[in-house]
């Protein structure tokens, strides 16, 4: 199996106090929650953490860890020979590593607590810690985050997933199983919708009734498009004299293009919106399109230009900075 | 698999109690006062209480954060209601954002 350094996890020394552990976990917990931090790699860390603390905090796991001894951080080991007898009740120990099973640490802690003394103080581990053995227990919800692009949320998608599984082996011990299967995704979902699939989670013990699986939607980003919730904004950019006169321009949508009718005078951020051409919804219409106006300088102009723009600028009377007006006859 | 049913987790399909319970790890109890603060809402007129399927992922969230750092039912109740804003604004910002020239 391999070692993780629970300590290092926690960012405390090896013979931090009970009190140490706890306020560590709290300052750590606080910043990398995954309901409060958004950082990538931060629910990662917090898995970390709280896998560290759910031990450590229990005087007697933390005895159990500490008589594993010291192992770098992902080293293969074999806890101490007589290791298994000490810290394991009958009828609820660990039997071996099977052959071609991970036994997980997290799982092997997590088993210690069953039908004993009773779980870690404080907080369970999404499922199983606080419903000790013998009752029924409902089985572990798992996450999956299906990244999908904009054409396949319009049009819907299969997605394929794998997980690694905690489950019960029927000798009682504890054993990673990969799961893998796919998901229909139904079309109009939106970026950040979670959808739920009902039993599809990790089996339950005891009779106990099957997890749920739940399914985080993420929107790859698009070259063009950017969604907000069923409704997409595309730039639209126009040449000045496009924002003068008007114009006819073909938008491109998710499906093709569209014709659309610049009016004479457009300013800068003005939208034009497309009824209907968003991404669909669930169940009948869908978003709109919304192309917001830019109005974009050619970076260099010929000889002709400059000598138009001259010209409108001797035969124009517009004032773009009617505001400074004022200031100019107080200062 | 790929025929299992789909709910959306934020639509206003019909929650039931016991389902709200067992899916998030809240208690009866914890749910009641959940709903004197406001932060769930029931629907229905019927005997029994109903809540809309959304309401799960604010109780599963409800749950985590009264594990993982050992909130109340105040405290959950304040905790939610700030996540809830901030993901409003979180929301808007990213629509005024789309509005601006790249």
């Amino acid at each position: 199996m391999k070692f993780k350094d629970y300590y290092a996890a926690l960012e405390l020394e090896r013979d931090a106090d009970g009190d140490a552990i706890k306020k560590a976990y709290r300052r750590l917990a606080r910043r990398t929650h995954p309901d409060v931090a958004k950082e990538p790699g931060a629910e990662e860390r917090f898995k970390e953490i709280s896998e560290a603390y759910q031990t450590l905090s229990d005087p007697e796991k933390r005895q159990a860890y500490d008589d594993l001894g010291r192992h770098r951080s992902g080293e293969e080991f074999s806890p101490p020979p007589d290791w298994e007898s000490r810290f394991w009740r009958e009828g609820n120990r660990q039997a071996g590593q099977p052959a071609g099973q991970e036994v997980d640490l997290a799982d092997l802690f997590e088993q210690m607590g069953f039908g004993g003394s009773g779980g870690a103080g404080g907080f369970s581990g999404g499922g199983f810690g606080p419903q000790a053995g013998g009752f029924q227990v409902r089985g572990q919800d798992l996450e999956v985050t299906a990244e999908l692009t904009l054409e396949q949320a319009a049009k819907g998608s299969e997605v394929a997933f794998t997980l690694s599984v905690p489950s019960r082996r029927a000798d009682g011990g504890m054993a990673r199983e990969p799961r893998s299967g796919t998901i229909r995704v139904p079309r109009g979902v939106a970026d950040g919708e979670r959808l739920r699939v009902p039993g599809r989670g990790g089996p339950g013990h005891g009779g106990g009734p099957a997890g749920d699986l739940f399914l985080e939607i993420r929107l790859k980003p698009h070259p063009r498009f950017r969604p907000v919730g069923h409704d997409l904004y595309l730039e639209l950019p126009i040449a000045p004299w496009e924002a003068a006169l008007g114009a006819e321009i073909d938008l491109p949508t998710l499906t093709g293009t569209a014709r659309v009718t610049v009016r004479p005078g457009m300013r800068n951020g003005q939208k034009l919106r497309l009824a209907g051409k968003g991404l669909p919804r669930r169940k009948e219409g869908a978003g709109d399109l919304y192309g917001v106006i830019q109005i974009v300088m050619p970076e260099q102009i010929g000889d002709r230009e400059r000598e138009l723009y001259r010209e409108l600028a001797e035969a124009s009377a517009f004032n773009p900075r009617p505001s400074f007006e004022g200031a100019a006859i107080h200062g | 698999m790929a025929d299992d049913p789909l709910i959306p987790a934020a639509d206003d399909s019909p929650l039931a109690l016991e389902d709200l319970l067992a899916a998030s790890g809240l208690a009866h109890e914890e749910v009641s006062e959940l709903i004197q603060f406001g932060v769930f809402q029931l629907t229905g007129s019927g005997s029994s209480w109903c809540f809309h399927a959304r309401t799960l992922m604010l109780a599963r969230r409800a749950a985590r954060l009264r594990d993982d750092f050992g909130l109340n039912v105040p405290g959950m109740a304040l905790a939610l209601t700030y996540l809830e804003r901030i993901e409003a604004l979180e929301a808007r910002l990213r629509e005024l954002e789309c509005q601006l020239p790249r």
